[in-house]
């Protein structure tokens, strides 16, 4: 049975590292917007209207053969903690549910697929895979769409394709995203240039897991910027394309990394491991930076006997929904860089330590 | 427009006075029936609607001029909003904006013709209007290069998707949703 109580427990899908380019690439995000005709989009909406929207669209999507089991998270039945959960496993936008009637996520077994209902637009379709798989992830999207649109009537126009509430989305409505791992760019000091680049090719780049994680991880998304006037296998294409050529990038540059500065980029990774597998507390600003280190070293096979998906997940279990869920209360932020701390020595099998 | 009562969609539209309040309801024959308003309005209709209708739109005007633009007819976001958010409100908005909103697509995008994938339910002939763009590139081609037996079959070709597109053209016409307002009321 796929419940919530279920999916919290298990590490998300799209985290293990089973993907292509796993060493560089942590995820692939498809996701298309789609607005049913006859309701206005849900800012404009009253009550009535998102009510029958939710209603229309939670039926539909329990008809695709992807969703039959999906599980169901009405926003306005779900409290904080509940949200902050899905917006740490990618479910849910960080806004999404602080107007909560109406609204809600549906979530297809592993995570896999899921769905927003009258977030920014009615539906928000999205697949979430590991590594770098943007043509397999629109594949996907594209079959559950047909099977959810079989009993709706999506707003469309002849020339600007699919209607959505930010004109930055119309036409195919689809945003194609990858998270990277740059490293490697960053510690030489490149990835300024190469992120200038990307964005010459007509997609966005921004710092991922808040703004500052750029600066303590090299963690950056890489996206299309626009959704009209190309064929949505073509945006899939585009980013697929460009993220490679990041990925050869970023593994020439760690290679040089390696090679200019290899044993004190070796210290570096072992007292990551060293602190992590050791220390008592722990911010969250702490592992990105050390999970990004050590991450590098797995990659590199510097070190062995941690695999790249355990470190992906700690990277989402360690956040504050995700510690405040286990542990049942309200955890002061000292004791949630406790609780933080033991978690990893958990994760990192350093279980006769933990004492 | 839909039946604010029970969703299907709505062929009267019914304006009131309440307490200095103006109300604009759009319902469905059955729900007016059962509201007892079709009965009661008809004699009356012409006059008090038109009044009541002019009224309305002497407000949205007024809006009008204090924003200087437009305002969507379908759900009433005024020009100044979308400028203020960037966010549209329904999918006529697309058609109030539409001047404004082709220079903006065509400065985010690069374009303003959607090229991606058709709903199942749209109507046939964006299909065929494709193909039969898709056709005239390679009948121009096929001229250049002097084959000529080739060219006559696309242009054959050609012709029947067009009659296909016209044929399509009334019998898709049949509109998804009652017109968006205006000045028509069907009582």
């Amino acid at each position: 049975m796929w419940t919530f109580e279920t999916m919290v427990g298990e590490p998300s899908s799209w985290l293990d590292a089973s993907g292509p380019r796993s060493d560089v690439v942590l995820s692939t995000r498809v996701r298309v917007a789609r607005n049913l005709s006859g309701h206005p989009f849900p800012a404009m909406a009253g009550v009535d209207d998102l009510a029958a929207v939710e209603e229309k669209v939670l039926t539909s999507a329990s008809k695709s053969n992807y969703l039959t089991n999906a599980l169901v998270v009405r926003m306005d039945e779900a409290g904080p903690p509940v949200r902050q959960i899905l917006v740490e496993r990618h479910l849910a936008s960080p806004t999404f549910g602080v107007r909560a009637e109406g609204r809600s996520v549906v979530i297809g077994e592993n995570e896999v697929v899921s769905a927003m209902v009258n977030e920014e637009d009615h539906l928000r379709l999205q697949s979430l895979r590991s590594g770098l798989q943007p043509l397999d992830a629109w594949r996907l999207v594209s079959r559950i769409d047909v099977e959810v649109e079989r009993n709706l009537q999506y707003a469309f126009s002849k020339n600007w394709g699919y209607l959505t509430s930010c004109p930055t989305n119309v036409g195919t409505g689809v945003r194609v995203s990858v998270l990277v791992h740059l490293v490697g760019l960053a510690r030489l000091g490149e990835v300024a240039q190469v992120l200038s680049g990307i964005s010459k090719l007509g997609l966005s780049v921004r710092g991922f897991y808040g703004e500052r994680s750029a600066a303590l991880g090299g963690f950056f998304q890489v996206s299309n910027q626009t959704t009209l006037g190309q064929s949505e296998e073509d945006i899939a294409y585009t980013v697929e394309r460009v993220s490679s050529r990041i990925v050869e990038l970023e593994l020439k540059a760690r290679e040089e990394l390696v090679a200019r500065a290899g044993r004190k980029i070796e210290d570096e990774i072992w007292r990551a491991h060293g602190i992590l597998t050791s220390a008592r507390v722990m911010s969250s600003e702490e592992v990105m930076s050390l999970c990004s280190s050590l991450r590098l070293g797995v990659a590199r096979g510097i070190i062995g006997g941690i695999d790249l998906g355990t470190l992906n997940r700690l990277l989402v279990v360690t956040q504050p929904g995700h510690l405040k869920y286990f542990h049942g209360e309200n955890p002061s932020s000292d004791e949630r860089d406790r609780m933080r701390a033991d978690l990893i020595r958990r994760e990192l099998g350093n279980r006769e330590r933990t004492q | 427009m839909r039946c604010d009562d029970c969703g299907s969609p709505a062929n009267i539209r019914y304006v009131e006075m309440v307490d200095g309040e103006l109300r604009d309801l759009h319902l469905c024959d059955d729900c007016a029936n059962t509201r007892g308003m079709a009965l009661s309005l008809s004699p009356f209709a012409g006059p008090l609607v038109d009044m009541l209708m002019g009224l309305l739109d002497e407000m949205r005007v007024g809006e009008e001029r204090t924003e200087d633009g437009r305002v969507c007819p379908e759900c009433g976001l005024t020009r100044g909003e979308f400028r203020r958010t960037g966010k549209l409100g329904c999918a006529s908005c697309y058609e109030a904006f539409g001047s404004e909103l082709k220079p903006l697509l065509r400065r985010v995008h690069g374009s303003t013709v959607h090229t991606g994938t058709i709903p199942s339910k749209a109507p046939r002939d964006i299909e065929t209007g494709r193909r039969a763009r898709a056709l005239q590139l390679e009948l121009e081609r096929a001229v250049r290069a002097e084959e000529y037996e080739r060219a006559a079959e696309l242009r054959d070709e050609i012709r029947r998707l067009e009659t296909e597109v016209e044929v399509g053209d009334t019998e898709d016409r049949t509109p998804v949703e009652s017109d968006a307002g205006g000045a028509n009321v069907d009582v």
